[in-house]
């Protein structure tokens, strides 16, 4: 993703999405292929890009909107550089991934779906990454963490956003490295 | 084509080869419920209800979608058939709110209906709710989403049949819905409101806002919509003499009556009298929601007489007797001549039929007139010169055969949607393409293979161009040229100095587009041209439709498969107006008054002596009242101080007449005036007819009385005639008919039999194109000059007002202010300006400003755009309290007699007005 796309204040440099969109426009049943350029370019859809899509490949604005709006992996809202997926397997749950869920939530101070504000970070859980040996699990970009625990999620983030929590003492002592 | 035989619920039938189950099987009469099928839609088998069992293969095949193959044996009811529908309508009914007892579809709601139909009252699924309704501000259409049950009719209508596209499916699984693009509501979207995905939506899911009715009448009349030129098929909703719905008509092309090879028999169409419309299901916003004018309190009910400056009521015998005696003294005293009628392009067939007679035989005179000489004159003298026939030369379905469309002097998406949405269906789904010639960006333009946007006024300078380098570059059907068409030489010779290079100096249009334009036209093997007052109401008018003809007849485009021109009409009857001989120059059928033996043969029938000079045309009644040449008056269905140029002349005029006699729905700024106004029904409350600008003859039938004492208009013709003592012999409208059907060789059987004209479509085009012979044997080619346009901008007026339709309101807005959500959704006049002309006199969005022109000033409200070349601003017409028309002197087009009304010269000046209030609605920039 190239960041240089988008200035500090969020906003979208159009004239990049129409040199994207130029491309494609001879293409047939260019859609998918090309809404995906673009989110590996921004990282997401911008929804101004919407209309300029739309009126190049001929096809209406709500239609654009319907395609995008079907896939999951396509995303209309920036989203933060790394992506968290804290595991909710059926091994991870056992070995307390519900703790590890909540300590991240706090230290990143989002809701799962979310992204912090700076744009560095997305908080999603997965049904199972499949290293249930490891568990509890949680993946950074493509990184995988096994063996969670309070500390390392802390060490992760390094950011002491959350205060004095009783439950982290806890998971201190009932898990070692 | 071959025929393919199947066996259907044990019986064989025989259908032709591409044709789906669920078709043959309406054919044959049997029924196969349906949610999602609709005969104007491609079918997508969303709904799953059609399923039938194919007894061969044992599958469930859905039937809308599957093609009959030689040899199927189908079973469309059986137990398992029976038992998945019952299924699919349960976990439809488990998702769908409770709410049936309140839900104002009611009993036209066909879920209910498949429900009822299969016996299902409970429903033992889980109920899982959909999400529910979207709050929204605009007036006209409500969305309550957790009745959807996803048939995706409204998303194909939207993108099938009206090419808006506002709407498409939004996320999936559950939370699957039709949605605006950023899920905004509607009025926040591209939808106009046209009504069509609400008449199409099975159930309560899409409603009519503000609905004066709530549930199902027993009362439907199909008829005829009263505004524009395309003559809209609808259906009103009666309930207590109340219109309470307007829908488009279903046409029912899925059943129609095939003989045994496939072929249409004559009975085709027969289904409701008015199938084969011209909308196929559609309508605007206008024909959808505007009709409620007719239950304004506005409503005229009693005759009314002027005693010093203000109306009483009086009873119709009083007011008919004191407008025959008036009229009868003024021709004693001043000659038949001093005596004019304005008849109206609003009024049916009939009527304007029965005010001729009367111009004619009761009041001896051929001063008559109607609206339509303010638009489409030109066209009449125009096409009927160049191709002998003075009108549209095909029918619209016509149009999406064609291969490159023409739009010049023309915006049919405010004016005549229907138009707007088979060009757009022909560009989108049938690889046409489109060349459009408009200054202004309006919604076609995104459409457009190529835009040209010539300077004002410039037109026939374009349009000798394109002819050309057509001539030039040897792209003409010489075949046509020679065997159909005259004068040839004439106009090559005129053409001479209309090189591209010149046209551009003269419409600022670079040369090699105008080339290119012209070569896409010729080359194409079906290419029409669209054109509206674009082009006729300049000051040579004539000239621009002459010229248009040139180009078509160069191409061979007339009477040709997706060739044609198609001449727009503003209003619902103008055409039909003139072909009745609402004119001061043409009997009945455009039979010319000044000929001897056409006069003798109407003699004849009509036992009366007819005047033999041509009378006056519209503008000129009025310039002979100004003098006093005229003295009596009387107007049927106009508003002339609001559509004339000029108003304070034409007010003028109005005074210094003896007796001025207003016959109209509304107290109109020019009723008045008047010195009796008598009170007429509207287009629900009579019977008759309507021309369509394709020449379709529709019909127009009563639903409602007339309230109060108001009376339909060709009544009141008749009941003056009698009272002036030359009774016109006619004691039924019947009679009108017959008498029409006699005497004009158009309307020969255009509605004894009501199949006639619309059953055996193939005649009717072919009367209407002239496909063999042209009605005066050659058309003929009129080289025509380029004149520019005399009120060229001068240093006091530099700016130049444009004028147009707009989609919301109509005409002089005597109909469309009076019509409630119309005037909610836009309820202030406004002038467009481009925003660095705004930069320039430092206007910013809430201020108003002072339009001047030679003649007069308006003050309005500013809309900011982008849509406008520099130097050249836009107001809508059909705002009653900013009438833009006033702006305009009265110059005349020297043949057609139209007055200039498309383009003028002003002055802009910010007005210190301190309410400033901002239009509502949307379009905001």
């Amino acid at each position: 993703m190239n960041k240089a796309n988008i200035t500090e204040y969020g906003e979208v440099s159009l004239a990049r999405i129409n040199e994207i969109v130029a491309e494609y426009s001879q293409q047939k049943w260019a859609l998918i292929p090309l809404v995906q350029k673009i989110q590996n370019e921004f990282g997401y859809i911008p929804p101004q890009s919407i209309p300029i899509i739309a009126k190049n490949l001929r096809l209406f604005t709500s239609q654009v909107q319907g395609v995008i709006s079907f896939y999951a992996q396509l995303y209309t809202e920036p989203r933060g550089r790394r992506v968290v997926r804290v595991c909710r397997g059926t091994a991870c749950h056992v070995r307390g991934g519900k703790t590890i869920l909540k300590l991240v939530k706090c230290h990143l101070g989002i809701e799962e779906g979310q992204t912090t504000p700076d744009l560095e970070y997305t908080l999603e859980t997965v049904a199972c990454i499949g290293v249930c040996a490891l568990a509890p699990n949680m993946v950074i970009s493509d990184k995988v963490c096994g063996h969670m625990n309070p500390k390392k999620v802390e060490q992760l983030f390094k950011t002491p956003t959350c205060h004095s929590d009783p439950e982290r003492s806890e998971g201190e002592e009932s898990r070692g490295e | 084509m071959q025929a393919v035989t199947i066996t259907l619920d044990g019986r064989e039938v025989s259908g032709h080869s591409g044709m789906t189950i669920l078709e043959l099987a309406r054919e044959s009469g049997i029924d196969i419920p349906t949610l999602c099928y609709d005969p104007h839609l491609t079918s997508i088998g969303a709904c799953r209800i059609c399923l039938v069992e194919n007894e061969q293969t044992g599958a469930l095949v859905a039937s809308c979608v599957t093609p009959i193959a030689p040899g199927m044996i189908i079973n469309t009811h059986s137990p398992r058939v029976i038992e998945h529908r019952k299924n699919i309508v349960k976990l439809l009914l488990a998702s769908h709110p409770d709410s049936c007892l309140v839900c104002d579809k009611g009993n036209r709601c066909q879920l209910r209906q498949l429900a009822s139909d299969m016996g299902i009252g409970l429903v033992e699924f889980q109920r899982i709710p959909q999400m529910a309704a979207i709050e929204e501000v605009n007036p006209f259409i409500e969305r309550d989403l957790s009745k959807c049950i996803l048939c995706a009719k409204c998303i194909r209508a939207c993108q099938e049949l009206v090419v808006e596209g506002a709407i498409d499916y939004y996320q999936r699984g559950f939370a699957n819905k039709p949605a605006t693009l950023n899920n905004l509501p509607l009025e926040d979207s591209e939808c106009t409101f046209c009504g069509t995905c609400v008449a199409l939506c099975p159930t309560g899911a899409l409603t009519e806002k503000e609905r004066p009715y709530r549930g199902t009448t027993k009362t439907t009349v199909q008829t005829t919509c009263p505004f524009c030129g395309c003559g809209c098929c609808i259906s009103l909703e009666v309930k207590d003499n109340h219109i309470v719905r307007v829908s488009p008509v279903e046409e029912d092309a899925v059943n129609p009556v095939r003989n045994s090879s496939g072929a249409l028999s004559p009975a085709a169409g027969q289904q409701g009298s008015i199938s084969n419309g011209v909308n196929h299901g559609t309508l605007c916003v206008r024909g959808s929601y505007g009709c409620d004018f007719i239950h304004s309190p506005d409503r005229l009910t009693k005759p009314l007489v002027k005693v010093k400056d203000s109306f009483t009521e009086v009873s119709w015998e009083q007011a008919l007797e004191l407008i025959a005696t008036e009229f009868k003294r003024i021709k004693d005293e001043h000659g038949p001549n001093s005596l004019a009628i304005l008849g109206s392009s609003k009024c049916t067939n009939e009527e304007n039929y029965l005010l001729q007679r009367f111009a004619r035989c009761v009041l001896g005179i051929n001063n008559i007139d109607n609206g339509s000489r303010l638009y489409s004159s030109a066209t009449r003298l125009g096409l009927g010169f160049s191709i002998g026939f003075s009108g549209t030369t095909n029918y619209l379905s016509n149009l999406e055969q064609s291969e490159v469309i023409i739009v010049i002097g023309a915006d049919p998406p405010a004016s005549t949607p229907i138009v707007e949405y088979a060009i757009k269906r022909a560009v989108k789904y049938k690889s046409a393409k489109l060349i459009l010639i408009d200054p202004r960006q309006t919604k076609l333009s995104s459409f457009a293979h190529l835009w040209l946007r010539p300077k004002i006024g410039t037109d026939v300078a374009l349009l000798n161009s394109l002819a050309k380098v057509i001539i030039d570059e040897g792209l003409l059907d010489e075949e046509f040229v020679v065997r159909r068409t005259d004068n040839f030489k004439a106009l090559t010779k005129a053409l001479e100095r209309y090189s591209p290079e010149y046209a551009e100096t003269v419409t600022g249009i670079p040369n090699h587009e105008i080339r290119a334009a012209a070569r896409l036209y010729a080359m194409a093997s079906g290419a029409a041209i669209v054109y509206g007052s674009g082009i006729t109401q300049y000051a040579n008018g004539t000239n621009g439709v002459k010229a248009i003809s040139n180009l078509a007849l160069l191409t061979g485009n007339i009477g040709r498969r997706g060739g044609g021109i198609y001449a727009l009409q503003r209003e619902n009857n103008g055409q039909g107006a003139c072909d009745m001989g609402a004119l001061p120059k043409f009997l009945p059928g455009y039979q010319d008054v000044a000929d001897a033996q056409t006069r003798r043969k109407f003699e004849e029938h009509w036992k009366v002596s007819l005047p033999a000079n041509p009378g006056l045309t519209a503008l000129e009644i009025i310039e002979q009242a100004k003098e006093g040449k005229i003295k009596g008056l009387y107007i049927v269905g106009e508003n002339p101080i609001l559509s004339f140029p000029h108003s304070s002349l034409v007010a003028e005029a109005f005074a210094s007449l003896d007796f001025l006699v207003v016959q109209d729905m509304f107290l109109t700024e020019t009723a008045r005036l008047a010195n009796v106004i008598l009170p007429a029904a509207s287009f629900a409350e009579k019977e008759g007819t309507f021309t369509n600008f394709e020449g379709r003859v529709n019909r127009v039938r009563k639903a409602i009385e007339p309230p109060g004492e108001s009376l339909p208009d060709w009544e009141i013709i008749l009941r003056l005639a009698e009272k002036i003592g030359s009774p016109l012999p006619f004691s039924s409208l019947r009679q009108v008919m017959d008498e029409i059907e006699e005497l004009i060789p158009l309307y020969e059987g255009y509605t004894g039999s009501e199949r006639l004209y619309q059953a055996e479509p193939d005649i009717r085009e072919t009367r209407r194109t002239y496909m063999e012979q042209f009605l005066r044997g050659f058309a003929r080619f009129s080289p025509v000059e380029y004149i520019p346009r005399a009120e060229g901008a001068k240093e006091d007026y530099p700016f130049t007002l444009l004028t147009g339709t707009i989609l919301y309101h109509f005409g002089t807005g005597a109909r469309s202010s009076r019509a409630s959500r119309s005037k909610k959704f836009l309820p202030q006049a406004f002038v467009e300006i481009g925003e660095s002309d705004a930069k320039k006199l430092g206007i910013s969005r809430s201020d108003k400003v002072k339009l001047i022109s030679p003649v007069a000033e308006l003050i309005t409200a500013v809309r900011i755009t982008d849509t406008l070349p520099e130097g050249i601003v836009f107001m809508p017409i059909s705002f009653t309290e900013s009438p833009v028309n006033r702006l305009f002197s009265i110059v005349l087009d020297p043949e057609a007699k139209t007055p200039s009304l498309k383009a003028c010269n002003v002055r802009i000046e910010k007005s210190l007005s301190l309410d400033a209030c901002l239009p509502v609605g949307r379009g905001e920039d």
